[in-house]
């Protein structure tokens, strides 16, 4: 029994020691790494918590590490090891692209920032350092935009709703503007109210009421050409009459003719006013993320993407094709319009050439994937021999 | 407990698992490739095949081989009997039902048509359908008794048709949004699959709905679904799989995969119970209906 409590209290006294020890280790490491690092550089307003805390080693490894930085994981495991709650919600609804693709350090500073949030910049700064085709400043601006205040509408991390707007659109844009207001002024108005951004561009345009500055013509001229009352519903035969070539093109085996609302020109089209000529909604990444947000995920976190992945119609015709994955085109067409010497070497492809594990022709596709890969060279297997294999198999 | 550790005893326990491991699988995805229907000639294969419809009666398939204007039918073994373009009439055609008296009802996305084919007469004959003082554009067609059941792209609406072609009554989901990508008719009951939502519906004849089912988030791109006895199966056209869901919409497994061999799939379109309880899978960018059994 002796021996037991004398046992006890040496280990005590030797964990005590080992504790003792480490947090002096500790205080020397963080001297060590000051000696080299200058301090100043981690003495901001907001300092990241183990920055403040001297813990530095929780991030990075003194000696070797496999990610740059030497830090201990690859960034956005880093962050999340830490910050978990934000891992979950950040998995839900529609995320910011440096979010989903674990960039967190394309906005945020990870020692030090003199803005709120660590953001490395102020807010706006942050923002446009990205958005940089988005002019500052038009000759009508809304004003938050022009003050620099994104985080009005937007989230920076994700949202519930499309283009990472902090609420539903019609209620983010009342939450500001009156209801009443907003009738008074539109007092003619052919239809339920809403949809503002279907007229109105939410940033700025050079038209008065920041109407945006491309107008559908039948917009231009009236409601008329295409409200027949009030409250009737304006539908998708309505666009054909006008619009013949499109109907042509709608007339394929696979078309993008799908139920949305009334008429389904608008889920990707606005009616009344766009900010280019073909009166898109926005950005295609967001017009078509908003039914195929999985396919860019698959294509934006993959080893190897096709750098023109957001430019979809590219390759894809919109409306529809009677060629596989509604390509604008046959797909070895589509291919050598941009890849033009690889027509005069590649395997041989084309109408006389059989892939031998389903009688189709030969084509880009039968080798290569443009939606991602872990392959060099947008390859579906190993170009060294798992590829070739697949056809040849004596080999 | 000793023996375990001799050198023959813990190899013994490593076949053992690696033999019960594929037997797991197995019963987790019951299903076994039986054949393809496609055709062998090279040069002649079929193109985006959209859609198999079936003939209980002299036991044959149909292949719509959309992207070379033409039907093609099959034995119930799978060995081709004949490709049917129409005398090169068809345009775009997308998928087709056959009624008791041997006439063909085929969708044209080429006319926007719903276009009825006599064969015995040479007749082919289309139709433009109207719902109300709007155009239908017709996708899927089913039918129940001799009636058609077709399903609107604009409206995203399945529509039960009148023998004159008039709309009788309308299935669809009550979210605006998004309307239904497939339908089929099984046990009596419409089940149509909405994609966006990701949901499938089982409607009541009068167009109610009876049941919900809310797939979950392993599905991404779904396109088709097909009813049977052992529930409910989910086509996945960008994951290439197959997602098996019981019928109160438990998710149970997943099978198939991307690729262009066997047990592969690449732009899969549709998904369907034949009349002798096998599966088959339209694989659209394979050019072929791939037909498995449990």
């Amino acid at each position: 029994m002796r021996s037991y409590k004398f046992m006890r209290a040496a280990l005590t006294a030797a964990s005590a020691l080992i504790l003792l020890l480490a947090s002096q280790g500790a205080a020397q490491a963080v001297m060590d790494c000051f000696q080299c690092h200058e301090r100043a550089a981690f003495q901001k307003k907001v300092k990241h918590q183990p920055v403040a805390a001297g813990q530095c080693s929780d991030c990075h490894s003194p000696h070797v590490a496999r990610h740059d930085g030497l830090l201990q994981q690859g960034v956005m495991a880093l962050c999340y090891s830490c910050h978990t709650e934000a891992q979950a919600k950040h998995r839900q609804g529609f995320m910011h692209q440096p979010v989903r693709t674990g960039e967190c350090l394309s906005c945020h500073d990870p020692h030090a920032s003199d803005y709120q949030g660590l953001l490395s910049k102020r807010s706006s700064d942050a923002c446009f350092s990205c958005h940089s085709d988005l002019p500052k400043k038009y000759k009508y601006t809304h004003t938050p935009y022009g003050k620099g205040e994104c985080a009005s509408c937007h989230q920076s991390h994700q949202s519930p709703y499309p283009n990472l707007l902090t609420k539903e659109p019609e209620a983010l844009c009342l939450g500001c503007h009156p209801l009443q207001t907003v009738r008074q002024k539109h007092a003619n108005y052919p239809a339920e109210l809403g949809n503002c951004s279907s007229c109105h561009s939410p940033h700025g345009s050079n038209r008065p009421a920041l109407v945006r500055n491309v107008l559908h013509d039948p917009y231009a001229a009236g409601c008329k050409d295409c409200h027949a009352a009030k409250g009737a519903p304006v539908t998708v035969d309505t666009c054909l009459g006008c619009h013949p070539q499109v109907s042509e093109q709608m007339a394929s085996s696979h078309n993008h003719l799908v139920r949305y609302g009334e008429n389904s020109c608008i889920a990707c089209h606005s009616p009344h006013a766009g900010d280019k000529a073909r009166l898109l909604k926005g950005k295609e990444r967001h017009v078509c993320g908003t039914c195929h947000e999985a396919t860019f995920q698959r294509s934006e976190t993959a080893e190897f993407k096709h750098t023109a992945h957001e430019a979809c119609s590219d390759c894809h015709a919109p409306h529809g094709s009677n060629h596989p994955a509604m390509a604008k085109a046959p797909i070895n067409t589509v291919c050598v319009a941009c890849h033009v010497t690889h027509e005069q070497f590649t395997h041989p492809i084309g109408e006389k050439v059989f892939d031998p594990r389903t009688g189709q022709m030969m084509t880009c596709a039968s080798c290569h994937t443009s939606k991602g890969t872990d392959h060099r060279n947008h390859l579906k297997f190993a170009g060294t021999r798992d590829l070739c294999v697949q056809c040849h198999r004596d080999h | 407990m000793k023996k375990l550790h001799s050198i023959p005893a813990r190899r013994l326990l490593l076949a053992t698992i690696l033999a019960l491991l594929p037997a797991t699988a197995l019963a987790q995805a019951p299903w076994q490739w039986q054949m393809s229907l496609k055709i062998e000639t090279a040069g002649n294969a079929m193109y985006m095949p959209a859609a198999v419809a079936f003939d209980r009666e002299s036991e044959r398939y149909y292949a719509v081989d959309a992207g070379r204007n033409r039907l093609v039918s099959f034995t119930r073994d799978g060995e081709m009997l004949k490709a049917f373009s129409a005398d090169d009439r068809l345009k775009a055609p997308f998928d087709l039902v056959r009624l008791d008296d041997g006439r063909l009802w085929v969708v044209e996305k080429g006319r926007n048509s719903l276009t009825r084919i006599d064969i015995g007469a040479r007749e082919v004959k289309p139709h433009i359908l109207r719902d109300g003082s709007r155009q239908v554009f017709p996708d899927r067609i089913a039918q129940e008794g001799g009636r058609l059941h077709v399903l609107d792209r604009a409206s995203g609406q399945v529509l039960r048709l009148a023998a004159d072609l008039n709309v009788e009554q309308r299935f669809g989901s009550p979210d605006t949004a998004g309307g239904l990508a497939d339908f089929v008719i099984a046990d009596g009951s419409v089940w149509g699959l909405e994609a966006r939502a990701k949901k499938v519906f089982r409607f009541r004849s009068d167009g109610s709905i009876a049941q919900t089912i809310q797939l979950g988030e392993q599905v991404d791109f779904p396109v088709s679904l097909a009813v049977g006895d052992s529930g409910l199966y989910v086509l996945d056209r960008h994951q290439n799989s197959v997602f098996a869901f019981s019928e109160d919409g438990r998710f149970r497994y997943r099978f198939l995969g991307p690729g262009h061999a066997r047990g592969q799939l690449h732009f899969p379109r549709q998904i369907r119970f034949d009349p002798w309880g096998r599966l088959c899978v339209v694989d659209e960018g394979n050019g072929r209906v791939e037909i498995y059994t449990r």
